[in-house]
């Protein structure tokens, strides 16, 4: 096994700093998960350019699991058939462990946008969900804070990931409940929804179907 | 040679009824299929020569109707019926009935399911034949006689504790209660009959020693009209989990050729005493001072026949069809059986079903996406599924049987494991995991762990299932990175070129070399492309 913490999907961590834009969050989807499944995030190397002094002691592109850089690679044999190959740590020695797994077609979940796949290991059959970690995160600060969320002035929806907008659910004016999608944006294969942070009216939707957006756009005002 | 019948009807579904079509279409006999709306294009319907609908899919309105399955085989003009295993293939009455409308009915006589398959009847059977019977009562328990129940509690303690409250009619552990303490005993009594008659229509319940740690050992028994009757050897099938068998295997692993003798003999006693004709098998147990003790008896083809016809060299169902035509036993068949105590060679077969093994072996019912299954040397498949099929939830959760046959045990689990490496079944949960988890098992590798209660007391599906999730989230999460960790060859391998491999260049690191961790996964994905 890879060394490494993982933590519970139901508690995830809040970061306190940047989210890599490019980390995935995978956890095991209901009703496959069983108590206690961790969920883990997995990104890829940092880039070199902006990759601190002390990151190179992992090795020159090693992806991270829960922010660990760990010897793993996937190799590929068509679309269904892969191999996990997890080699020893650095420094250590000792065999690569090699998985044979079969990864099954991915749909999108009908309610939370996230990508679904199976995946089957040595007979067992997991069902897995992956999303953007950033979006994991704006996820479940949404769930944690609906209800909670008192009324005030008004909020701007701001994009969180670079994307192409394509839906747009709301129109200046209407009245919106928290939770409630106002937006979906396609980005790397994943359709995310926005969701209205809190109840109100729509005071301004500053995109349209088709728009390219960035960071920090501004998309919906909620009055 | 002449076939035993011209046109012969299957009353049963799935992987059995397309065995028993096979043998049929190798005999030169036309098959007909029966099937359920649920199993209108299913393979055994697709693999007979005719088939007949017999109802909806629950089973009390389809494949456990005996008036349609004796019209389906009249309207179709089949002269026998073979009924498989579950069902109706232990119904005294069914094979009454098929008798009556002028059929064969493939399997031993009426009088002889009716005598032993109430296993009061078998156990005072096996003890007018001087065959050793799990100690307890031969009688039913009294218990509608509150008078009685100090003979009763007499009789308990003579059995001794812990014991078990078994249903007459039984199977499946239904009516079946364990007491620890003459306390318990009223209640167990009461609770017992009153399931016993909710599943079987007959509350009668009697009380036996639990023996335990003990082995399932079986003997396949075959039988002729002139009442010869012979044991083609015997099967351990220990691995189970309530009752249900899940792992079996031929000959019995550790007999000495002396108890083989002696088990084998007993069997043949008991059968011979019973008019047994057709086949069946003996069940035993085997406890730790080597003591085989009778248990019931199985008036039809068990699932795990494969075993012993991979062991004996012979088609059981053939056979079948030829003792039903009133052939005398063939002598192929009595030379495997002059072969029984010696056996020459090993099989083991795997019951794959569509059950959960972290969830307490669950039903898995579901649409199949995905079956590959193994092949080569010494590997036999029996299965009625493919990718795309559905597996009702009506029916037994069995979906395959991966059987293997080797020269001896240590070979047939190596084989085992390299086909269940070839094995990949998607789109619902099975039990594949738990017999890769078994190929690991001390216990059973050198097979002295077997006994009846290991699963239930040793399984933990939960600890397997854990590394499994890990390597799933990794390969889901690599597979999903924008930026993904896959490696170059692999990705050529997928899709190798006329001439052999050509490799991609591999990406450069800032040092121009390449990271030993990262080729380390090469060797075998190249290896197995020339070039």
């Amino acid at each position: 096994m890879i060394a490494g913490p993982t933590r519970d999907a139901s508690v995830p961590e809040m970061p306190d700093g940047p989210i890599d834009p490019r980390a995935v969050r995978v956890a095991v989807a209901a009703p496959s998960r069983l108590e206690g499944d961790p969920a883990i995030t997995v990104s890829p190397a940092p880039d070199p350019a902006t990759r601190l002094p002390q990151d190179g002691d992992a090795g020159p592109d090693l992806p991270l699991v829960d922010g660990v850089a760990t010897p793993v690679i996937l190799e590929r044999f068509g679309e269904v058939r892969a191999r996990l190959v997890v080699s020893p740590a650095v420094g250590s020695t000792g065999p690569a462990v090699r998985t044979n797994l079969q990864l099954g077609p991915v749909r999108i979940h009908p309610a939370h946008g996230t990508r679904l796949r199976e995946v089957v290991v040595e007979g067992w059959r997991i069902n897995v969900e992956v999303e953007f970690e950033r979006r994991a995160v704006l996820r479940e600060r949404a769930r944690r804070g609906a209800g909670t969320a008192s009324r005030g002035g008004p909020v701007e929806v701001r994009a969180i990931i670079p994307g192409r907008v394509v839906a747009v659910s709301v129109t200046a004016g209407d009245s919106v409940e928290a939770g409630q999608q106002v937006l979906v944006v396609e980005a790397m294969k994943m359709q995310n929804e926005l969701r209205a942070p809190r109840e109100g009216s729509v005071e301004r939707v500053g995109v349209a179907v088709g728009d390219t957006i960035d960071v920090g756009d501004l998309l919906v005002v909620i009055h | 040679m002449t076939p035993p019948f011209n046109r012969i009807l299957v009353a049963n579904r799935g992987e059995i009824a397309l065995r028993i079509i096979r043998a049929a279409h190798e005999l030169g006999m036309q098959a007909v299929a029966v099937y359920s709306d649920a199993d209108a294009t299913a393979a055994h319907v697709r693999a007979a020569d005719a088939a007949v609908r017999l109802g909806p899919a629950a089973p009390a309105e389809s494949y456990l109707r005996i008036d349609a399955v004796v019209a389906a085989a009249l309207e179709s003009r089949a002269e026998a019926i073979h009924p498989g295993y579950g069902f109706l293939s232990e119904r005294a009455a069914f094979a009454r009935a098929v008798g009556d409308a002028g059929l064969i009915f493939v399997g031993p006589p009426a009088a002889a399911i009716a005598a032993l398959g109430d296993k009061l009847a078998a156990r005072r059977a096996a003890h007018a034949a001087g065959v050793p019977h799990v100690p307890g009562t031969l009688e039913p328990a009294p218990i509608d006689r509150p008078d009685q129940l100090e003979a009763v509690l007499a009789a308990a303690e003579a059995v001794g504790f812990p014991l078990l409250v078994k249903a007459a009619a039984g199977g499946g552990g239904r009516g079946m209660r364990r007491v620890v303490a003459a306390d318990e005993l009223p209640a167990a009594l009461i609770a017992g009959s009153r399931e016993a008659a909710a599943a079987f229509g007959d509350g009668s319940v009697y009380l036996e020693r639990e023996i335990m740690p003990a082995r399932h050992i079986e003997v396949q028994l075959l039988g002729d009209a002139t009442g010869q009757v012979i044991a083609l050897g015997e099967r351990d099938c220990s691995t189970q989990r309530r009752h249900q068998k899940l792992i079996e295997e031929a000959p019995a692993p550790g007999l000495t050729e002396t108890e083989r003798r002696r088990l084998h003999a007993m069997a043949v006693r008991l059968g011979s005493a019973a008019g047994l004709q057709n086949a069946a098998t003996a069940e035993f147990l085997y406890d730790r001072d080597g003591n085989f003790w009778f248990l019931e008896v199985n008036t039809r083809l068990q699932v795990e026949h494969t075993v012993t016809e991979l062991v004996a060299g012979l088609d059981i169902v053939a056979e079948q069809f030829h003792l039903a035509a009133g052939a005398p036993l063939s002598p192929r068949a009595i030379a495997a059986a002059d072969r029984a105590a010696r056996p020459m060679s090993h099989a083991i077969e795997l019951r794959i079903s569509a059950e959960d093994p972290a969830r307490v072996f669950a039903p898995t019912p579901g649409r199949i996406t995905r079956w590959v299954m193994p092949a080569g040397p010494g590997v036999r498949i029996d299965t009625a599924v493919e990718a795309g099929d559905r597996i009702p939830p009506e029916y037994d959760p069995l979906i395959c049987k991966l059987v293997v046959h080797a020269a001896d045990r240590t070979a047939a689990l190596a084989r085992l494991r390299r086909a269940l490496d070839e094995t990949e079944i998607g789109g619902i949960q099975t039990t594949l995991p738990f017999h890769r988890a078994m190929l690991a098992e001390p216990g059973f590798l050198d097979a002295t762990g077997l006994s009846t209660s290991w699963v239930d007391a040793h399984w933990d599906g939960q600890a397997s299932r854990a590394r499994a999730v890990r390597v799933a989230s990794l390969a889901a999460g690599l597979a999903e990175l924008p930026e993904a960790a896959v490696d170059e060859p692999a990705r050529i391998a997928s899709a190798p070129l006329p001439g052999g491999l050509r490799r991609a260049a591999e990406p450069a690191t800032r040092d121009g070399g390449v990271p030993a961790w990262r080729t380390a996964g090469r060797a075998l994905a190249t290896d197995r492309w020339p070039g």
